[in-house]
């Protein structure tokens, strides 16, 4: 029997008629009937939105706290593991691993911060600030009703959505992708558990349809309904909303996006490429390199044959990560296997690895990626060698997320010089995958993207109106 | 090498249709233990022959490990996928670097490219041009996919026995059939190619051939209009080339007369060709628009009823509607559209039969392979999934090609009486056919024009 995933329509359990969808992978399952759950996900409740605003912010952040709490040993993330296999980008016990990150999201020191990069001032009052005109500006954030296409290579992103849905006191409709229609129904049956009637539990919908179904979407997708559509990822995802936008509906896009990774050098040095080796091969495969923070092609200064050396020390590395944060492949990708066998005949590649599904870094002999280095996936890494550092960044662009480098006094020189070609982040090599929740991702600040900026304006007593609406008044007529 | 006393298995792959006494009927209806017993044995003897010969082969070999073949199964490891046609780097275009590529090229055949003139090439169009004058080699280059071209080495005597079988089949050992050519007559793409074979092998002659346009579609300018338009997809600029640039009059001239051509063509077509029997051969998209532009001026049943009008390579992403065939047949006037299933990397037009099945001319290994593990699926009954063939045909490169096409092939004889394998219609793509990234030579009209638009509109 297909494995049933109910819906969850502002805190309540939708658990039937279910409807069958095929997987990603061979593997299928049956939802609660979009057809039914849908129409119900577009209206407001200015109730709900008064309750929500009215709570204090403490109480969400302890709510959070309890919530993340319950994620230890919880049944239906089990059961989400158990689950995933075949459904899921990665294997169930790189599902687990990263479920195991999940608490983390939720604990104060990490809630704190997310309030921290809205600003506490402005989610709890109204701060005022006097303009040089004279006036008195006060703001405050407001949360906002807002539909969510989360990807689903990653856990962390249905709980990061939760979060700041949660902190700008907004509500969320979340629809999940058929990589992971299971984390984020597991998060909110375990707010229901905790919290049933919550406000913040009322203010959180999940259900899977089939995305582009223009039927369901044009009736739901519209500003009487939603005033954000946040999209993640691919680029059939985000253009299927694309065509559902008007005025009063804002798109905010973590677009689909590419990293990569710079090494000068210094990185050839005996006493550094042991370390070099071995952060590389974390950036490249940890969680698998499903993510758009895993580095993919490696722009290096140095010859082929140095390449070709830590080629082969990446892939030693490699194999030799946790298998908490990294595993083989777990089915081949036959495409990208006849693309290596292709590279081998080819006669301008080495590549070091790919018999089977285990990983493999290609070093291309001329300064050139690959020409399929965007399906580079399962541990798959291109080592282009190049001239000077700054000879990389003709091939990076407003696609490419994250850039890990090495070492750190070129990281300096490049953070000056490659966000003029686009690119959003550098990081220490190492560390690519791990994005912070609280920063800025692909080049906003996504907790304040989730909020109305409202301001309340005023003249100090005894003040003329018309000298802030016309200025030159005052010196025409004194 | 091959031994001086040709075997009959060599026969059969060198030149199926003398094998079979000028008698192509014959091809399609041999024992299927008959058929797989040449296939195995004329598969045996290229991996012999080119063993040792053919550097790419042989890193596949090293590859694979698959060092003997033992049955027609054996080979499937050692299918190239297309990518094996562009593996070079795409920046030795971009530097003009032919003498580079000529070395590449000498991986994936056995002719021997030393008397060409490589180095002093400054365009692709130069390159492949003393390839021709300078070699056997008739390399057939594909339009542009993810911004590189790839590059197949066929040769003249190759496909010259493929197209004498096209020519049996057409011609019937009659007199030679007027081609039409509803495109600009030369270039050295897959299809382009064919209308050098189809003249020589269809209608007997130059003179026979009546093209749209007697111009040569440019690969330099083909690759550049791919190139433009993954940019776009992309949202960037491409550099145009300075040497296309400068030869921005010339393509202009070309664009101009192309675009203006298909309504006096349409025209001449009925002032010399009407009630004739002709063969007529093109994309579907292609077929479409030459039916469009007759009917536009009132001409319909033009050719005779038992004319060859064959469409193939689907839509090549252009929009059809859903009537396409019956306009194309009420234009042309013929009875039936012979569809044909043909891809560059094989030396092949594999024709439909009344049944509406597609059959693998007896030269063509079909294999069907499970699309998630690359496993074979039983060479018995009626098995769906990648589509992957061995061309016996090529002797100076290695046959095995591993298409990108899903498809349903039926192993037992057919309804028609034919023997051969068949193709299902309702040949996918497996990957996503809405792919952005993917541009292919369908486009290949219009994306020339957005290159010339590109050119003209300056830098």
């Amino acid at each position: 029997m297909a494995l049933a995933v109910p819906a969850v329509v502002r805190g309540e359990l939708v658990e039937g008629p279910l409807v069958e969808f095929g997987g990603r992978g061979e593997t299928g399952f049956a939802v609660a009937d979009p057809a039914a759950v849908v129409p119900r996900l577009g209206r407001r409740n200015l109730a709900l939105s008064r309750e929500l605003a009215a709570l204090d912010l403490d109480e969400v952040l302890d709510y959070l706290a309890e919530l993340g709490a319950r994620l230890v040993d919880n049944e239906y993330l089990d059961e989400a593991v158990e689950r995933s296999a075949g459904l899921a980008d990665t294997p169930p016990g790189l599902v687990r691993s990263n479920h195991r990150l999940l608490p983390g999201l939720f604990a104060r020191e990490a809630t704190e911060e997310v309030v921290a990069a809205i600003g506490r001032d402005v989610l709890t009052g109204w701060p005022e600030r006097r303009m040089a005109d004279g006036r008195v500006g006060a703001v405050h954030a407001f949360g906002v009703r807002s539909a969510h296409v989360i990807a689903g290579n990653s856990p962390l992103i249905a709980a990061m959505t939760l979060v700041r849905t949660a902190v700008t006191r907004g509500e969320a409709v979340v629809k999940t992708p058929s990589n992971d229609p299971l984390t984020m129904v597991a998060l909110v049956r375990t707010m229901i558990d905790m919290a049933p009637g919550h406000p913040l539990t009322r203010a959180v919908s999940v259900a899977y349809w089939k995305g582009g179904d223009e039927a369901l979407e044009r009736r739901l997708y519209h500003p009487a309904a939603f005033d954000k559509i946040v999209a993640w990822g691919g680029m059939a995802s985000v253009k299927h909303v694309v065509r559902y936008l008007e005025p009063g509906l804002e798109l905010v896009t973590f677009d689909p996006k590419r990293s990569a990774t710079i090494l000068g050098p210094e990185a050839f040095e005996p006493a550094a490429l042991d370390d070099v080796a071995r952060r590389l091969a974390l950036d490249v495969g940890a969680f698998n390199q499903v993510g758009c923070v895993n580095a993919r092609v490696v722009y290096a200064v140095c010859d082929t044959g140095a390449a070709e050396d830590l080629a082969r020390r990446v892939y030693a590395e490699l194999r030799e990560l946790p298998p908490t944060v990294s595993t083989a492949a777990g089915r081949i990708d036959t495409e990208l296997r006849a693309c290596l066998r292709a590279l081998r005949a080819g006669g301008f590649h080495t590549v070091v690895g790919g018999e089977a599904d285990e990983g493999a870094v290609i070093v291309s002999h001329l300064d050139e990626p690959v020409g399929f280095a965007g399906s580079l996936a399962g541990r798959v890494a291109n080592i282009v060698p190049v001239e000077t550092a700054e000879d990389a960044a003709r091939h990076l662009d407003a696609a490419t997320q994250t850039v890990g480098v090495y070492p750190a006094a070129l990281r300096h020189r490049l953070r000056e010089v490659l966000p003029l070609v686009g690119v959003q982040r550098t990081v220490e090599l190492g560390c690519a995958v791990s994005v912070h929740p609280a920063l800025p991702q692909d080049g906003f600040e996504p907790a304040r993207r989730l909020v109305r900026w409202v301001t309340d304006e005023h003249l100090p007593a005894g003040s003329d109106p018309l000298d802030i609406v016309f200025p030159p008044h005052r010196e025409e007529d004194p | 090498m091959s031994s001086q006393t040709a075997t009959t298995e060599e026969l059969f792959a060198d030149d199926p249709l003398a094998w079979a006494g000028g008698d192509y009927r014959a091809l399609h209806r041999l024992g299927q233990t008959e058929l797989a017993d040449l296939q195995l044995a004329a598969l045996r003897r290229r991996f012999a022959d080119l063993r040792g010969g053919l550097a790419v082969l042989d890193a596949m070999v090293a590859d694979t490990g698959v060092e003997a073949i033992e049955t027609l199964g054996d080979a499937i490891p050692l299918l190239f996928s297309p990518e094996v046609y562009k593996s070079y780097p795409a920046s030795l275009l971009r530097r003009k670097r032919f003498d580079v590529l000529t070395g590449w090229l000498s991986r994936l055949t056995t002719v021997d490219l030393s008397g060409a003139r490589a180095s002093a090439a400054t365009s692709i169009d130069d390159w492949l041009a003393d390839l021709d004058a300078s070699t056997d080699l008739r390399v057939q280059h594909s339009s542009v996919t993810s911004g590189t071209m790839s590059f197949v080495p066929h040769t003249h005597s190759e496909v010259d026995a493929m197209f004498s079988v096209v020519g049996a089949r057409v011609r019937g050992g009659g007199d030679p059939v007027p081609v039409v050519w509803p495109m600009i007559r030369g270039g050295r793409s897959g299809i382009m190619r064919c209308a050098d074979a189809l003249a020589e092998h269809v209608a007997g002659g130059e003179d026979n051939v009546h093209a749209m346009h007697p111009g040569r579609m440019s690969a330099d300018v083909m690759l550049l209009a791919g190139q433009i338009a993954a940019a776009r997809a992309r949202g960037e600029d491409v550099d145009a080339d300075p040497g296309l640039l400068a030869r921005r009059e010339e393509f202009e001239v070309l664009r101009r007369e192309s675009e203006a051509a298909m309504p006096g063509f349409v025209e001449r077509l009925a002032d010399t060709l009407r009630g004739r029997r002709v063969y007529l051969m093109n994309t579907w998209n292609t077929l479409h628009q030459v039916a469009t532009a007759g009917l536009d001026r009132g001409l319909d049943g033009l050719f005779a009823a038992d004319s060859l009008i064959e469409p193939g390579g689907g839509t090549k992403g252009a929009h059809m509607p859903d009537d396409w065939q019956d306009r194309v047949l009420r234009f042309t006037g013929a009875d039936r559209l012979q569809h044909i299933y043909a891809m560059t990397e094989t030396t092949a037009l594999h024709p439909m039969c009344g049944e509406g099945r597609y059959h693998l001319e007896p030269w063509t290994v079909a294999f069907v392979l499970d699309p998630a593990t690359d496993e074979p699926l039983p060479r018995t009954g009626t098995q769906t999934g990648r589509g992957a063939f061995f061309d016996l045909l090529a002797r100076t490169h290695w046959g095995g090609f591993r298409s990108e096409d899903r498809i349903t092939v039926a192993y037992e004889p057919c309804a028609c009486g034919r023997s051969t394998p068949q193709v299902h219609d309702g040949i996918r793509r497996l990957k996503d056919v809405g792919d952005v990234d993917k541009i292919n030579c369908a486009a290949t009209d219009s994306a020339h024009r957005a290159a010339l638009d590109h050119l003209s509109g300056g830098s």
